[in-house]
């Protein structure tokens, strides 16, 4: 059992964790940056202690600060959250070095899974389907002698590589000579190493992860997948369980594959294996997440687990608590961005004076923040996540569509209408969702359906508004601190 | 009275009635609550004003109206970029006197620890720049002219 949890996070997922250890009667400590003094998560702790220094670095990033707190406060155990130091091995080393519990898998498992290659000689190895594909070292002649064995189209990527650098699809066999020395020109500019890897390019694909849960006692588990196909920029945007491209017997053999992952490397805690699925049904190991993820609450509406809490009990030396897998409803998460989604996603920032978030029926809000918090350019533009549940994919879209509708946020462009608009648009109502979605749909960017009847509506609005000063009044006869200043007075317009 | 609105300027001079406003058939009734009334029915509103714009939820949209003072100068924005948030150049893909298209990007900047660019939202030329790589600007600052 744990005692004394810290939580080396902030925002949404530190709130997350402290809820879930003040329920596990466990004490929450929560570290801050000086600029997230009075941040929701903070209250939310049994203690909150502010970090010394600014930037990430100094702050969220620094190992040896965080650990000294939790020793000086007679921590027990220390939660990485998401992000931040969560899959960073020579952290959950240290941690687990200072005589502490690391809340997650071991630091052999992160790095596993951590380097692609290792991933996927460990996951081939463990009969675990990888994308197929051969590693070339012989240069440029063994490119081409391997490439038919591959097929079209394939692509080429760096073996050192990353960030897109020596990445090139290749459609047609007369293209593959110049782009494979294309490739590995910038291979060796990026990475000093001309390696490539040849791989089949899978297009249509859906990205489907499967949850994974494993104990100290021998107990590996999955539960059931998550279709996280629906991104920008490569970033999720909406993500749902269970998909509607997987049946009961892919599940069955996906969550097989899963496991087989997690116990190639003796996986310990919460997890999760991305798949990529293609249009036949075959699915492929892509990589897996050593950590708790963002989307972690839709499969925790759709089977009843409490995936923290059970992270807490296994860290803590106890067996997990789940039963037998059971897949009840439909639920889906959105994430709600400080953003402008007609603007190419351009982050936006401001003050959420209005911040009233949608309530009734099957409906969670995990967020970091509340009325009035400022968002600042400072950290990830993610405001909050809205899941529903609902007994079935169809009245789980109407649903999100009904509390997105109720969903008030003025004073910062959030993508809340994007996501509406998402929740009615026919590919997502038949569940045709690929990770190239929002790019086919809007390839010349995203703009609001609005009808003129509304805009002229909400033009009405404001002249009425600014004609009676709305909002003045209350304010002052409330007596809440947002009591006009003497200055907004000497600049009131009178009509 | 005169608003920026993302569909252009938008002047409106609503009939008042007590605290009941009326155009195009619509009314907006007014008091501690905001109740907007269209075809006989009824939506609740929410509404506040940040600097000089009237944010409004109405009916599942959020959106924006910038009151324009009267007397200001009437002239449309005049083909300048401002920085959308503060951040760091990254990188500058234009030089001056360059023509360029609507969609052409023009500078890459860093905010939020994400890489965003700046587009240009018309066809032009480039008549100056006003910041270099490397630079921290502002929110707001503009950073380069187009003409029109």
């Amino acid at each position: 059992m744990l005692k004394r949890t810290l939580v080396a996070n902030r925002g949404e997922i530190a709130c997350r964790i402290l809820r879930a250890c003040k329920e596990a009667e466990i004490e929450g400590i929560a570290i801050h940056a000086a600029n997230d003094a009075g941040s929701l998560f903070t209250e939310l702790a049994d203690i909150a202690i502010q970090l010394e220094g600014e930037g990430l670095a100094e702050t969220y990033l620094n190992q040896n600060q965080i650990i000294d707190i939790a020793i000086a406060n007679d921590c027990d155990s220390i939660h990485p959250g998401f992000g931040f130091l969560s899959e960073r091995a020579d952290f959950a080393q240290a941690v687990i070095d200072s005589g502490l519990i690391w809340i997650g898998p071991s630091p052999e498992a992160i790095i596993k899974m951590g380097d692609k290659m290792t991933a996927r000689i460990t996951m081939k190895a463990a009969g675990v389907p990888v994308i197929p594909g051969v590693e070339v070292d012989g240069g440029l002649e063994q490119v081409l002698a391997v490439a038919p064995s591959v097929g079209y189209p394939l692509l080429l990527k760096a073996t050192a590589g990353g960030g897109g650098k020596g990445m090139r699809a290749v459609h047609d066999e007369a293209n593959l000579e110049s782009e494979a020395k294309a490739a590995m020109r910038e291979a060796l500019n990026a990475f000093g190493d001309d390696r490539i890897y040849v791989e089949r390019l899978l297009t249509g694909s859906r990205h489907i992860e499967i949850q994974v849960l494993a104990d100290k006692y021998g107990r590996t588990i999955h539960l059931g997948e998550r279709e996280c196909s629906i991104q920008r920029r490569h970033q999720k945007v909406f993500e749902e369980s269970p998909s509607v491209a997987i049946d009961t017997e892919l599940r069955e053999a996906m969550g097989e594959a899963a496991c087989a992952a997690a116990r190639a490397v003796d996986y310990e805690g919460a997890g999760t294996v991305e798949f990529l699925v293609t249009p036949t049904g075959e699915f492929f190991f892509l990589e897996m997440n050593t950590r708790i993820q963002v989307e972690h609450p839709v499969t925790e509406m759709v089977t009843g687990v409490d995936l923290v809490r059970e992270q807490l009990r296994i860290a803590g030396g106890e067996e997990m608590s789940c039963g037998p897998l059971n897949i009840r409803g439909h639920a889906i998460e959105v994430r709600l961005y400080a953003e402008d989604p007609a603007n190419n996603f351009l982050p936006a920032i401001g003050v959420l004076k209005k911040f009233i978030p949608p309530t009734g029926p099957g409906v969670r809000l995990d967020t970091g923040v509340r009325q009035g918090d400022p968002v600042t350019p400072d950290y990830d533009p993610m405001l909050a996540k809205l899941i529903v549940w609902a007994p079935s994919r169809k009245e789980a879209l109407l649903r999100m569509g009904r509390a997105l509708d109720e969903f008030v946020v003025l004073g910062c462009t959030t993508n809340i209408r994007f996501l509406r608009e998402l929740c009615d648009h026919p590919d997502v109502v038949e569940g045709w969702t690929t990770t190239d979605m929002i790019d086919r749909l809007w390839p010349n960017g995203w703009n609001p359906d609005l009808q003129s009847i509304i805009a002229d509506a909400g033009l009405l609005i404001a002249a009425a508004c600014e004609s009676t000063n709305h909002g003045k009044n209350i304010t002052m006869s409330s007596g809440s601190s947002e009591s006009p200043s003497p200055f907004s007075q000497l600049s009131r317009r009178y009509p | 009275m005169e608003f920026k609105t993302s569909d252009g300027r938008k002047e409106i001079d609503p009939q008042k009635s007590g605290m009941t406003f009326m155009h195009e058939g619509s009314l907006a009734h007014m008091g501690d609550e905001i109740w907007l009334e269209i075809d006989g029915r009824k939506h609740k509103v929410t509404a506040t004003k940040i600097e000089d714009t009237w944010w409004v939820h109405v009916l599942g949209h959020t959106l924006q109206y910038e009151l324009v003072e009267v007397g200001a100068a009437g002239a449309d924005d005049d083909g300048g970029l401002t920085a959308p948030m503060p951040g760091k150049i990254l990188d500058v893909m234009v030089t001056v006197g360059q023509s360029i298209k609507a969609g052409d990007p023009l500078m890459v900047m860093e905010a939020m620890k994400m890489e965003h660019k700046i587009v240009s939202g018309h066809d032009g030329i480039v008549e100056a720049i006003y910041y270099n790589t490397g630079d921290q600007v502002i929110q707001g600052a503009e950073l380069l002219s187009l003409s029109e």
